[in-house]
């Protein structure tokens, strides 16, 4: 059963030049212990949707969606303090640099702590305060911290970034959300320490039944225990699919372009150029209409300038006017 | 093909001095000695840590070795003299938003290397210029433009376009392809090897991408808490790799990565 079910999300946000949908017309849909990877290049909006679903975003800007739910709860007609108990109950994110948002004043263990709930305990102040040292060391034993009692004294700025990440995890998971969104956690980190990061999110979501949404720029972040992938670019849905079939017969434009760059892909010949998308992602204030991947897209012909539909092949789904794979129009 | 660099025995050491006490000494990087040819391309790899950046540093000049000398054609390089470095050696740099000055127009900045270092006088440098850009597919017109103006991978090729004007026979780069996307990711590693073909340089690239050194690399420099512990050709150490690490730093990607499933490769 889908615990997040978003369809059709549009966000229009103010610009110098007007109204801008920086997200447009975006359905993602999310099943209970699934990991699902969204990937997209910087400026395509993944951030922005993730705090969408947190309802952490600036309130003057106009989110509409035919749906956005959570469970049975639709997230958009709920009152703020109905959706801030959804939130801090269900949901919880962990982002990009775990050294900048860990307070630098106060020690891990005082932040770990902080961020198990307490009200729930039985007992007294002090029975309490027993129980949540060992909750925050049941934690740090979770997440792969073996020294805990050295790491729970340290302060941020001591820890490496993979640990640092690893202890943004075990905060995120203290009161055990259903859904984790992991905004990009091993960007710029060491291949090792990013496998690392890697094994944890997958354990954590076949033990617990957490549902995890990935959010990365690249495929080769893409991990094996991800079933599904949704690619994005400007706010659009390029392609979403179980994540073998899209990787195997890539039917949009743009993941053909993905594949092709990642370098992994095909039996690439050292040196030798690499086919790639000409150009760069477009700003806010000039936004194409239409398809947006349109001006940097090879195939890109006339009938671009309006949106396509989403389409289905066989177990994706994608949008796109002039597809790399003939596909029935009455699939 | 004829040596270009040489590194002869180079080490780098930090004094780290508390209080009244003399300082302890600390290793950055224990004396390591390589060659690289003309048009190569050596991969430095490591963990973080583990000394890279500093035999990076130490080859542009940006630090004073503590032992050792390079030599470029045969020629030693003196420490201190930066005139006749920055001619041949060059370096880019991981941000390249912050590598540039964000007062100063990209022609100015692209002019002032021709500046120092030649006696053109503004016609043929502007003209110079001007073809440097076209070099790294940029258009005349970004003459004027002011580097937060340019999107992230406009601003790399304007670093590459300095570190390309005084034609120079070795880049040292440093993580430079870390912080781009991948579509323009792909786009500057284009840009580089046809640059490396046309001009014959040679790269010093810094990186712990394994999938970009199997790419582009020729030989593969493996560090490890400042010691050198695999040199070899990127061939070589990926088929039959002598260190544990060096298997490490190579298939890690690989191993948490959904492209590589025997699925995809069939």
């Amino acid at each position: 059963m889908n615990i997040l079910d978003i369809r059709n999300l549009s966000i229009e946000i103010e610009t110098s030049n007007g109204p801008v949908r920086v997200i447009d017309k975006l359905s993602l849909q999310l099943a209970e212990g699934e990991i699902h990877t969204l990937i997209g290049e910087s400026g395509s909006g993944k951030s922005l949707l993730a705090k969408a679903i947190l309802g952490f975003i600036n309130p003057r800007w106009k989110i509409t969606a035919d749906r956005l739910w959570w469970r049975q709860y639709d997230l958009l007609a709920l009152s703020r303090a109905q959706r801030r108990q959804i939130t801090g109950r269900d949901m919880a994110m962990i982002f990009q640099n775990p050294g900048t948002y860990l307070d630098p004043n106060s020690t891990v263990g005082e932040q770990l702590r902080e961020s198990i709930p307490s009200h729930d305990l039985p007992g007294n102040i002090l029975t309490r305060r027993k129980q949540i040292q060992k909750r925050a060391e049941e934690l740090m034993h979770r997440v792969g911290i073996k020294d805990h009692d050295a790491i729970l004294e340290s302060y941020p700025f001591e820890l490496s970034d993979g640990v640092a990440q690893k202890i943004s995890i075990a905060m995120a998971i203290a009161h055990r959300p259903k859904l984790l969104i992991a905004d990009e956690p091993t960007t710029a980190m060491e291949p090792n320490m990013r496998s690392q990061i890697y094994r944890l999110l997958a354990k954590l979501s076949a033990g617990d039944g957490m549902s995890i949404l990935m959010i990365t720029q690249d495929l080769t972040a893409v991990i094996p225990e991800s079933k599904r992938i949704s690619l994005v670019y400007c706010g659009q849905l390029m392609e979403t699919g179980p994540t073998e079939d899209v990787m195997r017969e890539p039917v949009q434009p743009y993941t053909g372009a993905m594949l092709s760059t990642s370098l992994f892909s095909s039996e690439t010949k050292p040196k030798s150029r690499l086919p790639t998308l000409t150009g760069a992602i477009p700003t806010l204030q000039h936004m194409p209409i239409g398809c947006r991947l349109g001006p940097r897209c090879p195939n890109a012909r006339r009938a671009c300038i309006e949106q396509p539909p989403l389409r289905s092949y066989k177990k994706h789904e994608f949008a796109c006017h002039y597809p790399l794979i003939e596909v029935d129009s009455h699939d | 093909m004829t040596k270009v660099l040489e590194v002869v025995d180079i080490s780098k050491y930090y004094i780290h001095k508390t209080g009244w006490l003399p300082g302890k000494k600390i290793c950055a990087l224990e004396p390591i000695s390589f060659s690289l040819e003309r048009g190569e391309t050596l991969a430095i790899m490591g963990e973080t840590g583990s000394g890279k950046s500093t035999i990076a540093k130490l080859i542009a000049g940006a630090e004073v070795p503590s032992q050792g000398d390079i030599f470029l054609n045969g020629q030693r390089l003196d420490p201190h003299n930066y005139r006749q470095r920055c001619q041949h050696i060059r370096m880019i740099f991981q941000d390249a938003l912050r590598s540039l000055n964000p007062e100063t127009s990209v022609g100015a900045q692209l002019a002032e290397p021709l500046h120092f270092n030649t006696d053109w006088d503004q016609e043929k440098k502007t003209s110079h210029v001007v073809e440097t850009l076209r070099k790294v597919g940029l258009l005349p017109d970004h003459y004027n433009f002011y580097p937060h103006m340019l999107s992230s991978g406009q601003q790399q090729r304007v670093c590459i376009a300095r570190a390309i004007i005084l034609e120079p026979q070795i880049i040292v780069a440093d993580e430079a392809f870390v912080a781009l996307d991948p579509s323009i990711r792909a786009q500057i590693i284009n840009l580089m090897l046809d640059l490396q073909q046309d001009m014959g340089i040679s790269f010093i690239f810094v990186t712990h991408s394994a999938e970009i050194v199997k790419h582009i690399a020729d030989k593969i420099l493996i560090m490890h808490h400042g010691r050198l512990i695999e040199f070899g050709t990127t061939e070589a150490l990926i088929k039959n790799p002598q260190q544990e690490l060096t298997k490490n730093l190579l298939h890690a990607e690989s191993k948490h990565n959904v492209l590589t499933h025997s699925t995809i490769q069939e």
